[in-house]
């Protein structure tokens, strides 16, 4: 492959016109690098993307993003996405709400020195606005909310199998910048995800459970099984709204983000919820597919597989993290009211435990348009933050800190500890996790 | 004795090398974390849930494997390490090259000049033949023989 001359993948004379340079050497340059990804991916052609972009690309660190000098060119070239793009989370550079030690502090305004720039790049390359950063795009107040059928170019493994899943749209898990230049492009491979065989299921998941199980956890089962290939869950309607309610959409943007995590399925389907699964119901199933059950001894004992990774097990929590992926408005006032009715039983005023949430610039603002819940939030001692807490494990905290989370997808990248929710309202409200005080 | 095997060139090109082997997915990101935030000369594998390759120098070997797995920055990952010059001489996939290491490899070809070899589809037969150390000897047509 690589050789252009041999391409077996069908291009249009339009493409080819740009692989040959009509639109300037950077353009040419672009349609290169996509023409090839198609080629690897066996696609019999490029199709057109048809709606916004959402990418992995938030940060200037480099080996995350791409290179400045990369950006430049691209800006030079005047070149930009064919529909304004959404970002992944802010950097964590809102230093009032993450409480660091001023080492920490300098530590990733080093590392994160060019931000401003790259902002600015990712602005001119497209990037909708300078609100549109988070994990959770496809929230309402977000906006970035792909139509059914519609075919994306998208990378961040969160957002790439809700779009897939929930709403029915059309997108492969693309590579960070490989992203971008296929959305600057306008064009994808037809291969993977893109096409009706393959978004049959291999795998038919049984959920066998006595309650709705925690979403990550049940998420992290199925990723670990089934791995790159993709589930078709039943047993999940007994327990969910199947007219996508707020409370189903926010279980299965959760669960498929710890599929992601764990595995690499960019696309699941659940009988009588999800689009394709209503429509085609077990017809989605390829014949020689593999069953898996999971039950709540099955849930239990992955679980009790995490290992703790504090340097001091026993140390005494002293951070929580919530929010990973952003909540959406819904389960930001769930908290609140939580937290507020934890508080009061206790006869408390404030967490014991430092707590961190985390959601999209847009539904945080939203949410402090709510005087009363905003206050209640602020008066127990919860910070609010854009930011992705993930990356503050990257360069500043590890195992020395003993930071809790509620998030599945958290634990695998760091080194906090996962409870539940109801396990960790508990735990921050008294400070101590139960059996260990 | 020599083994051949004939896969799919996906960025093709004549070499030899040592081979390095896993038989689990290769995860770009967590195999590089370490290398990229970091001046270093050769990239060591920092990917402590690969027990076959955590700890070995993935610079200049020819990296073995079924497919890659993990974070979708791996796009990034490849761009990175080839123009660090601390990228491995090639990837041999048994299985298809998954979509996040052809978006990779490509954008450092193309981005950077710097071809890290691939070619995909070599069988199972081929990742249970080879071993690390074996020599390695990599053909444009997809022809892979283990000496």
């Amino acid at each position: 492959m690589a050789d252009l001359q041999n391409l077996r993948i069908k291009l249009t004379e339009q493409e080819r016109d740009i692989l040959h340079g009509k639109q300037g050497p950077t353009m040419q340059k672009v349609m290169k690098t996509v023409a090839l990804y198609g080629e690897a991916l066996a696609a019999e052609r490029l199709v057109d993307i048809g709606g916004a972009g959402h990418f992995a690309i938030p940060w200037c660190t480099p080996g995350i993003a791409p290179p400045l000098e990369m950006l430049d060119e691209l800006v030079a070239a005047g070149l930009k996405t064919k529909h304004p793009f959404t970002l992944d989370p802010r950097a964590p550079l809102d230093f009032e709400n993450l409480s660091l030690r001023p080492e920490q502090e300098q530590t990733l305004e080093q590392m994160y020195r060019d931000q401003a720039r790259y902002d600015e790049r990712m602005l001119q390359l497209g990037l909708r606005d300078r609100d549109a950063y988070t994990c959770s795009p496809c929230l309402p107040e977000v906006g970035n909310v792909p139509k059914r059928g519609t075919v994306l170019a998208w990378s961040e493994s969160s957002c790439v199998i809700f779009a897939n899943s929930v709403l029915g749209a059309r997108s492969n898990r693309n590579g960070a910048i490989m992203d971008l230049l296929s959305n600057i492009v306008g064009k994808t491979p037809l291969a993977g995800l893109l096409t009706d065989e393959g978004r049959g299921a291999t795998w038919l998941v049984e959920v066998r459970t006595a309650e709705l199980p925690h979403p990550q956890l049940l998420g992290a089962a199925i990723g670990t099984k089934v791995v790159e290939d993709v589930p078709l869950i039943v047993g999940l309607d007994r327990f969910l709204d199947c007219r996508l309610s707020e409370e189903t959409l926010d279980y299965l943007r959760e669960m498929g983000a710890a599929c992601a995590t764990y595995g690499a399925v960019g696309l699941y389907h659940v009988e009588n919820i999800t689009p394709e699964a209503v429509d085609w119901g077990t017809d989605l199933l390829v014949p020689d597919h593999t069953t898996y059950v999971i039950d709540d001894q099955e849930l239990q004992a992955l679980r009790a597989s995490y290992p703790v990774m504090w340097a001091d097990g026993e140390a005494r929590p002293e951070r929580c993290f919530i929010g990973c992926p952003h909540l959406s408005l819904r389960q930001l006032h769930w908290w609140t009211n939580r937290i507020h009715n934890s508080l009061q039983a206790r006869s408390q005023s404030r967490l014991a435990v430092e707590t961190i949430i985390c959601a999209a610039p847009r539904v945080l603002q939203k949410f402090s348009a709510d005087a009363k819940a905003h206050e209640r939030l602020k008066g127990a001692g919860v910070r609010l933050s854009g930011t992705c807490v993930e990356t503050l494990f990257e360069h500043v905290l590890g195992p020395e800190d003993a930071i809790l989370t509620n998030s599945d997808k958290l634990r695998a990248y760091s080194t906090a500890r996962f409870f539940p929710d109801e396990e960790l309202i508990e735990i921050l409200v008294s400070g101590v996790i139960r059996g260990e005080s | 004795m020599s083994r051949s095997f004939k896969g799919k060139p996906i960025l093709p090109g004549n070499l030899e090398g040592e081979a390095l082997v896993t038989h689990v997915g290769f995860n770009t990101y967590a195999s590089f974390y370490t290398s990229i935030h970091a001046q270093v000369e050769a990239a060591q594998c920092a990917d402590s849930g690969n027990q076959e390759l955590h700890g070995k120098n993935l610079t200049d070997k020819i990296i073995c494997l079924p497919q890659t797995i993990g974070s979708t920055s791996a796009g990034a990952v490849w761009q990175r390490v080839a123009q660090m010059g601390v990228a491995p001489k090639a990837m041999l996939f048994s299985q298809q090259i998954d979509s996040l290491a052809a978006a990779g490899l490509v954008v450092a070809d193309v981005w950077v000049g710097k071809r890290i070899y691939a070619v995909d589809q070599l069988g199972d037969e081929f990742l249970e033949s080879v071993k690390d150390g074996d020599r390695i000897v990599i053909r444009e047509d997809g022809t892979v023989t283990i000496r």
